[in-house]
């Protein structure tokens, strides 16, 4: 750290952490909800609780997100923040939107639709929050005196992500409508600009241990990001199969959707390749494990088990079943969970100033929510294949093939459980640091 | 590849995608009026889908295959069960089977289940390129025919899966709009029984009790078995 402004991370990455926690917690509920009749189902039923789930993950990933992006920017554009005044605001306008979100879904205050369930209002609320935050980050940038193709793509994916915001705000009458743009927010989020962010934050991390040139990172940033966009934008297309949207879309969503991989591959073997050619040597471990970690699991879970799903001859009978679960759960958890955690296992010692601290924690919360998130993917990804088979496939009734699937959803549970108690160490293991002094 | 090289292909591809992906939208916006009858799209079933959100009924269900995984999908509820049935079915979902899967009862209004009746019907005719997808076979018990329990067992379950209990009793469990059939087997046969199943209106015109076309001829003989064995 060289920025004293770049402290205001701290608590986006405590409250990133603390709203994981949650979220998980809200998942185990979940998933006993389909192995026992709900006790709750008057008080917390289903939709009540995975509004909670899928909302806290948005939110506790943009925590993470912004954390990151005000740690990285002083540093990339060698200045201090243009307002740390304007950071601490958006801080506690997202924290109170979030809340006040998930406090009116106990009370029925909804949008009803999945992911967006925010009510309008505090979907306007969202969008002067992103305001704040781009403008800040945007004047400190102005300052710099060289701009990066790290800052840049930053930027732009900051931007892309308020952009597409705009779209999960109107009411549409048109339920083909409905689902055509709530894919603009859904898709071009999670595989258009969030990829970006994440792919310049990354690029950061991997400049920063290993050394290697900033005009190599830089160039295959470059070159990764464009395929991202190159083929993720008419790859959307892969929603836009049994929609009511025309049949055209099953080639152009198949093709595209199928090029998703490339740029996720090329990733891999940057990481490998940058770690193997460092320049210096990386004593941090833990960060290593992270960072090569989080290559991989992004590539099993979006790459592997989105193009399982992504061909409209399997997608035909996956769609809408927990072949779905699973490849969200894997996908998110890899491209974006491990993201998130790489950076504050990078960026919250230094914050604080400590060179060394015990890793032990660090390395237990690695293996644990890895294995069991794993295991979690798998398990959703047994069941939804018993489902396409049976119900889609045979014709069974619903009820009846949950019956069928329910082995898999108590797997589910109890590698939830494990993975739980891994993100309470993590919970711990943040606030532990947070709260050091330096 | 240069640096700069890196740059610009960035920019351009991103540019030429963002482009095609604009033209393709704007044809999809040409013909969705018609695959989706927006002249059929009135007031009443864009109040339906209100409905639907206000209960948030899409984050148990999907609807064209998109929300939560837990309950069935809506897309083809119309035209599988019927007006009369989900009519009922509205009113008061919850199963008296305490280890099924439940619908919380939300105390829709008639007006709120009539709306979201268009909207299901507005839903069903949208051209989805033929999803769901007919089943590739139609489940049959395989091998040797099975035993007198199990065909029981099997004709209970129809009867739960197509939720009857909504309108008939069982050992006094059940709606109150159909007649109590805990012992319906003293009075009628098996034949009589699959005629009134597949077709009740060929027995009484005015009746409110649903046809059952979609059931197999397996699934209606263990039906009846079932039903004929009440006694
Ligand atoms: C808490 C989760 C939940 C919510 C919320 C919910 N449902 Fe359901 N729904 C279910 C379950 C579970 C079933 C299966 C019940 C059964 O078969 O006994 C079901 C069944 C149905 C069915 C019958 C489907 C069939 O083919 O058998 C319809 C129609 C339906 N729901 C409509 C709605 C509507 C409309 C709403 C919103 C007003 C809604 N549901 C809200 C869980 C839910
Ligand atoms: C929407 C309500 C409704 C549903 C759902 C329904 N029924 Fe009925 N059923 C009726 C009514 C009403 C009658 C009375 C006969 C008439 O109207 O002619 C009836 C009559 C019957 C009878 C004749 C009883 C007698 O002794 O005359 C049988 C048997 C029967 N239903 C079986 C079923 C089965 C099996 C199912 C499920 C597959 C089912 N019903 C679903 C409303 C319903
Ligand atoms: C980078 C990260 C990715 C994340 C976080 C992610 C996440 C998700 C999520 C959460 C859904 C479910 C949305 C819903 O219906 O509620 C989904 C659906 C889907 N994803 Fe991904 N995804 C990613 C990348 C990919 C890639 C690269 C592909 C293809 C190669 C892909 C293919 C699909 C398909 C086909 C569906 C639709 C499933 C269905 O029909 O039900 N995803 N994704
Ligand atoms: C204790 C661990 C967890 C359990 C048991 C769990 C369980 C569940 C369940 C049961 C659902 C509902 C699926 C449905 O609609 O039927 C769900 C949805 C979802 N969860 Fe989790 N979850 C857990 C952790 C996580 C984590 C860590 C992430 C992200 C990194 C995540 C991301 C999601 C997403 C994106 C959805 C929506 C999926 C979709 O639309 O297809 N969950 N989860
Ligand atoms: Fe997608």
């Amino acid at each position: 750290m060289t920025y004293e402004s770049q402290k205001v991370a701290i608590k986006y990455f405590v409250i990133s952490a603390v709203f994981f926690g949650l979220q998980s917690l809200v998942g185990l509920l979940l998933i006993l909800k389909y192995i026992w009749p709900d006790p709750l189902i008057s008080i917390l039923p289903f939709n009540t609780a995975r509004a909670i789930h899928t909302n806290l993950l948005v939110v506790w990933m943009l925590f993470g997100f912004m954390g990151g992006t005000y740690y990285v920017v002083p540093e990339e554009s060698k200045t201090e923040l243009y307002s740390k005044k304007l950071a601490d605001l958006q801080f506690y306008l997202l924290l109170i939107g979030g809340l006040v979100g998930v406090i009116g879904f106990l009370f029925g205050w909804t949008a009803g639709r999945p992911l967006l369930e925010l009510p309008v209002e505090l979907k306007w609320a969202v969008v002067i929050v992103a305001l704040i935050f781009i403008f800040n980050v945007f004047m400190t940038m102005l300052k710099t005196k060289k701009w990066t193709a790290v800052q840049g793509l930053l930027l732009g994916g900051l931007a892309m992500l308020a952009a597409m915001w705009l779209f999960a705000i109107p009411f549409f009458k048109n339920l083909t409508f409905d689902y055509y743009y709530w894919w603009w927010v859904i898709h071009l989020w999670v595989e258009g600009a969030w990829e970006l962010i994440a792919a310049s934050l990354m690029a950061f991390i991997l400049l920063k241990i290993t050394g290697v040139e900033r005009q190599v990172v830089e160039k295959w940033l470059y070159i990764e990001v464009g395929l991202v966009l190159a083929s993720g934008i008419i790859g959307t297309g892969h929603h836009y199969y049994w929609i009511g949207t025309p049949g055209y879309w099953l080639w152009w969503g198949g093709i595209f959707s199928a090029l998703e991989t490339v740029p996720i591959v090329l990733m891999v073997f940057d990481t490998l390749r940058h770690v193997k050619h460092r320049k210096i040597e990386i004593p941090d471990r833990l960060v290593l494990y992270w960072t090569i970690g989080c290559a991989l699991f992004h590539f099993f879970g979006a790459a592997v088990m989105g193009m399982v799903h992504t061909l409209p001859q399997v997608n035909r009978w996956t769609h809408g079943t927990q072949v779905t679960a699973s490849h969200g759960h894997l996908a998110f958890f890899g491209a974006y969970a491990m993201l998130i955690l790489t950076v504050i296992y990078y960026a919250l010692p230094k914050l604080k100033g400590l060179t060394q601290f015990n890793q032990k924690r660090g390395f237990w919360v690695f293996w644990i929510t890895v294995s069991m998130m794993l295991t979690i993917g798998l398990a959703f990804g047994v069941a939804g294949v018993i489902q396409s088979y049976m119900q889609r496939g045979l014709g069974i009734d619903f009820l009846t093939v949950q019956g069928f699937m329910k082995p898999w959803f108590i797997a589910v549970f109890i590698a939830g459980l494990g993975f739980f108690a891994g993100v309470i160490l993590y919970v711990i293991d943040v606030l532990s640091l947070a709260m050091k002094k330096s | 590849m240069e640096s700069k090289a890196a740059k610009n292909l960035f920019i351009w591809a991103t540019v030429i995608c963002t482009a095609v992906f604009i033209w393709l939208t704007i044809d999809t916006h040409l013909s969705i009026p018609k695959r989706t009858n927006t002249d059929q799209l009135t007031d009443e079933v864009v109040s339906g889908k209100r409905v639907w959100h206000k209960y948030n009924c899409n984050d148990c269900h999907t609807i064209l295959g998109i929300g939560g995984y837990y309950s069935p999908d809506m897309t083809k509820v119309y035209s599988s069960r019927g007006e009369n049935w989900l009519k009922v079915f509205l009113k008061n979902p919850e199963s008296p089977d305490p280890q099924r899967r439940k619908m919380p009862n939300q105390k829709l209004s008639d007006d709120e289940i009539k709306k979201l009746i268009a909207f299901f019907k507005w839903v069903d005719a949208i051209d989805t390129n033929e999803w769901p997808p007919e089943p590739i076979t139609v489940a049959k018990a395989t091998g040797a025919p099975i035993k007198d329990t199990a065909q029981i067992l099997k004709g209970k379950n129809v009867y739960n899966q197509n939720r009857c209990d909504l309108c008939h009793r069982i050992g006094g469990q059940g709606g109150v709009i159909g007649p109590d059939l805990s012992h319906v087997g003293t009075k009628r046969d098996t034949q009589w029984l699959s005629q009134l199943v597949k077709n009740p209106k060929s027995i009484n015109p005015t009746t409110q009790m649903p046809a059952y076309p979609q059931l197999s001829e397996d699934e209606v003989q263990a039906l009846t078995g079932f039903l004929g064995g009440l006694k």
